[in-house]
């Protein structure tokens, strides 16, 4: 079996970010992308939105992934793409590859950096038919950005994620009509400034509290999309349905591969130094809780790179779990875990699926040691600050509202 | 420059393999459904010259395209029934041939639990039954017997069944390795045709379909949800398909291990009730819903009978809400406006129904093919030919991408390499619609729904329908 010093799988902003910073700190990297190219999701988001608050200048998605490759084989990262990490023991990982079919690596460290999905119709239980023509905004920006080719005429958009606004660019792009943008929940998941209530936005209607939707159509074909607004029904015609957004983290063959689990954020449980439970496995961007930002999966990777340096010959820590068994409609913790050994002080993100507004405690011990105001839209971020105190093995934390 | 694709043709219609004016068939079958397979593969390996019409553009694109994929014992079939007598033959002659053929099977047994006193009760009469209908490997187990195999299972559960033999099979890659028998051993096979009319000329009977009218000696019907409908070809008017949908959920691989047995419900009256199984592709399966509807077509899934569907899952499976659901579906049984299976022959001989297979023919149809083949009185002049292969897709075998020269990986989630999805595009009995295709190699079945693939592939197929449009 082969044996590296530093393994770093998944070839998107945050591995690329990590696997730069790791060969510049000295080491010898070797990343591996299950893709033929490496650049992650930015590769085939076709539009602007990147670049500007990492790399210091607009791009686009692909342009930005591009750099990022670029960036990674100049500071000498051997990067592996058509490489499938397929499961993992201990620091034994089994890999894919075209020359090599299935083969073992050993690492002495590694960081998992394998990113996102959006939530696909299925598992949202949408009513209807099954068509080939119902796709994911990924799949949308697939088609139009990586094969030139546009899979429908005219579109439903549903879920008003910020990518759900992707989706609508994607399809103008592609000569698309994106009809309208629907939303189950009674509000959007986007800041107001973007959309309000069911006005326009470039043109396509957004209605929010749709209920009943339902495909219709006929043999695999889409007819349009049917719901329930306002007490009123309405059919929308399209001939494709886009779902957008709700990430989910690539994370089931970690689940498979029996490492700890973390069911808040649908992955392995993270110190503030993007440390796990598991000796030697760093982990950094979407992998840990679903979609952020480019330029914030791009400094995470940064981050975790510098903690797997300094941590490199650390014996594993006493991680400290923070509870949250009230906390309703949390959608992701991070870091879900305290590492005493590590420098604190350390920030705790929090995002909630709903509106959620209170006061939030923090008990160390069963103690009191902060109170938060949070008044927290769908898709803002919550920042804990540090309460101030070092947190010690065996102690314990909780979050939860007054 | 962006180009349009439409994702509903991506494959060309397959031409026909020969000149329907030219050749006369000892039998000609009725759709390629798993019935129309099995039929296929036994006809032509006894040296019967065969046919097989199908009306879609590939295999199991009726009843057939989805279902529980169990291979079941009969130990809760009508007694004394030809159902039950094909189930077992059927289960049989699977046991026979699956090595052979490379067809996965994993024997997970099953486990019949009663969750209450009143089921508690049923136990014994379905342990009789079971032997009575000649099915020896049953056990009741105590509570503590079921914890021991199934610690996940709710505590509640106050007795079981323990069916040794029933097992978990692909669906889709022995009904196509029937196909491919069948063709190995020197049947036709057309598609792309619905039989829409015929006459008996006083030898042969000549069936229109819209691609000619093709000639044979015997005809048996086996199309599934349209088996009345081709039955009046014949003059059998007098019964009628009542088409049952079961919608199912499958659970991401995560859930494969929660269970190692299929978990049965206590059948009732009112209720089925809903039955829970690992898959052949490493999933876990819960469903379905059994419910009658006048569309041979609809296949629409709701939300609020799959949260149904679940609800009861994880009352049975607590852990089960920890886990993803990542496809669900809806399968159509070809019931009848009879419970049992619609098996006649008309005066002359020369036409035999094999209808009203509705929840048990993926078992039977291996037994039921055998049984026709001796009610139709052809002789029996066994072919040699050379086996064909049905690449793996289970998880009970190796899979493509663990040898070199796999070209790349197209879809990530069922770890489908490209070298699959040109051989099933391009090899033997191709497939010749996105289901076929998603049948043939598991791609764009998993977790993402093409988030990563679907474009890829899409790309693939119109790449090989292109090539086969400019090649004709
Ligand atoms: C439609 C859409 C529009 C977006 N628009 C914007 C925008 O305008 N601005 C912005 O800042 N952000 C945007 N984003 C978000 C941004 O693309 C992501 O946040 C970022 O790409 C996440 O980086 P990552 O490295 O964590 O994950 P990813 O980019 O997802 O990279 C993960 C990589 O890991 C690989 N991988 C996964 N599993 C394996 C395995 N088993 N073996 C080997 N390799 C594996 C994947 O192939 C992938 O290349 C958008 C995202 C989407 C989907
Ligand atoms: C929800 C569900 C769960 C099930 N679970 C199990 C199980 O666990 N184990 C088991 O053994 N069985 C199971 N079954 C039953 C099994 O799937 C069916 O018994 C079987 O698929 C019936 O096959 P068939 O070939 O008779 O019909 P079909 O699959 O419907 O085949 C008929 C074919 O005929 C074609 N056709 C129709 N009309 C024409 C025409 N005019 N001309 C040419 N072709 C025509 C159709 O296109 C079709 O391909 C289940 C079924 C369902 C729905």
């Amino acid at each position: 079996m082969k044996r590296i010093p530093v393994a770093v799988v998944g070839a998107g902003p945050a591995g690329l970010a990590a696997s730069t910073e790791l060969a510049r700190l000295g080491h010898e990297v070797h990343c591996y992308e299950r893709e033929s190219v490496a650049g992650g999701m930015p590769r085939h988001c076709g539009h602007q939105g990147f670049g500007l608050l990492d790399l210091h200048r607009p791009l686009d998605g692909p342009a930005y992934a591009a750099e990022l490759v670029r960036r990674a084989r100049q500071a000498g990262v051997t990067l592996h793409t058509d490489h499938t990490l397929l499961s993992l023991d201990g620091k034994r990982m089994r890999f894919c590859s075209p020359e090599q079919g299935a083969f073992e690596i050993e690492a002495d460290r590694i960081l998992l950096a394998l990113g996102a999905r959006e939530t696909p119709r299925p598992a949202r239980l949408i009513d209807g038919i099954r068509s080939p023509a119902i796709l994911t905004t990924g799949a949308l920006q697939r088609f139009v950005t990586l094969q030139g080719r546009r899979p429908f005429r005219r579109a439903v958009v549903i879920g008003s994620d910020i990518v759900g606004f992707s989706a609508i660019m994607t399809c103008r792009h592609a000569g698309i009509e994106a009809a309208a943008l629907l939303e189950e929940a009674p509000f959007l998941r986007v800041p107001s400034l973007l959309a309000r209530g069911e006005e326009m936005l470039l043109g396509t209607h957004v209605y929010a509290g749709c209920d009943a939707l339902s495909i219709e159509g006929e043999r695999g074909r889409i007819e349009g999309v049917c719901f329930h607004w306002q007490g009123e029904e309405r059919f929308i015609e399209c001939d494709g349905v886009v779902f957008s957004g709700e990430f989910t983290p690539e994370s089931a063959l970690l689940r498979q591969s029996r490492l700890s689990w973390d069911p808040r954020n649908d992955s392995l449980p993270v110190t503030q130094g993007f440390g796990t439970p598991h000796p030697g496995i760093y982990t950094a961007g979407n992998l840990l809780r679903g979609a952020l930002a480019a330029y914030k999966c791009h400094a995470e990777g940064i981050a975790a790179a510098r903690s797997l340096h300094t941590g490199i010959n650390r014996p594993p820590a006493e991680a400290i779990p923070i509870a949250t068994p009230t906390l309703e409609n949390l959608d992701w913790i991070s870091p879900s875990l305290v590492d005493p050994t590590l420098p604190h002080p350390y920030l705790t993100r929090l995002r909630f699926r709903r509106p959620t507004r209170g006061t939030l405690l923090t008990l160390l011990n069963g103690r009191e040691v902060m109170r938060s105001r949070i008044n927290a839209r769908p898709w803002q971020t919550v920042t804990l600050p540090w309460f101030g105190q070092e947190v010690k093995e065996g102690d314990r934390l909780e979050l939860r509202f007054f | 420059m962006i180009e349009t694709i439409d994702l509903n043709d991506l494959f060309s219609v397959r031409p026909l393999p020969f000149n329907p004016e030219e050749e006369d068939f000892d039998v000609i079958i009725v759709g390629a459904g798993v019935v129309g397979c099995a039929l296929f593969k036994e006809f032509a390996e006894q040296g019967a010259k065969t046919l097989l019409i199908e009306k879609a553009n590939d295999i199991l694109e009726g009843a057939s395209k989805g279902n529980s994929a169990l291979l079941h014992t009969g130990f809760d079939a009508p007694p004394e029934s030809l159902e039950l007598a094909c189930i077992k033959r059927g289960y049989e002659e699977f046991l026979r041939i699956k090595d052979r053929f490379r067809l996965p099977f994993l024997n997970t047994q099953a486990l019949v639990v009663a969750w209450d006193d009143e089921q508690l009760a049923k136990l014994d009469a379905i342990l009789a039954k079971g032997r009575g209908n000649g099915i020896k490997d049953l056990d009741l187990l105590e509570p503590d017997q079921i914890r021991r195999r199934e610690p996940r299972l709710s505590p509640r559960a106050k007795g079981a069944v323990l069916v040794h033999g029933e097992s978990v099979i692909d669906a889709w890659s022995a009904p196509l390795a029937y196909l491919r028998v069948g063709l190995a051993a020197g049947g036709s096979a057309v598609f792309s045709s619905p039989v829409t009319g015929g006459e008996y000329d006083g030898q042969l009977w000549n069936l229109q379909t819209p691609r000619g009218t093709f000639r044979g000696r015997l005809v048996i019907n086996a199309a599934g949800l349209y088996g009345d409908i081709v039955d009046r070809i014949a003059g059998f008017e007098d019964w009628r398909i009542i088409p049952r949908k079961g919608q199912f959920l499958i659970y991401d691989k995560s859930a494969y291990d929660l269970i190692r047995s299929i978990i049965l419900p206590v059948p009732t009256k009112i209720t089925k009730g809903v039955v829970l199984t690992r898959t052949a592709y490493g999933n876990l399966l819960l469903g379905p819903t059994a419910e009658d509807q006048e569309s041979r077509t609809d296949r629409r899934t709701l939300r609020q009978t799959l949260r149904m569907l679940q609800e009861k899952g994880e009352a049975i499976l607590p852990g089960l809400n920890e886990h993803k659901v990542v496809a669900t579906f809806a399968g159509l049984r070809p019931a009848s406006d009879r419970p049992e299976y619609r098996v006649h022959r008309n005066e002359r001989g020369d036409w035999i129904t094999a209808g009203g297979i509705r929840s048990t023919g993926l078992t039977s149809a291996l037994g039921l093919a055998k049984h026709l083949f001796e009610l139709s009185g052809l002789p029996s002049r066994p072919v040699d030919y050379q086996d064909p292969v049905v690449p793996n897709i289970s998880v009970f075998a190796p899979r493509d991408y663990e040898r070199p020269g796999y070209g790349r990986m197209v879809c990530h989630c069922e770890q489908v390499t490209k070298r699959e999805i040109l051989r099933a595009l391009e090899g033997e009995s191709p497939a010749g619609t996105y289901g076929g295709l998603r049948r043939r190699t598991r791609a764009v079945m998993g977790r993402c729904q093409g988030f990563n693939c679907l474009a890829d592939v899409a790309e693939l197929c119109k790449r090989v329908k292109a090539k086969k449009e400019g090649a004709l």
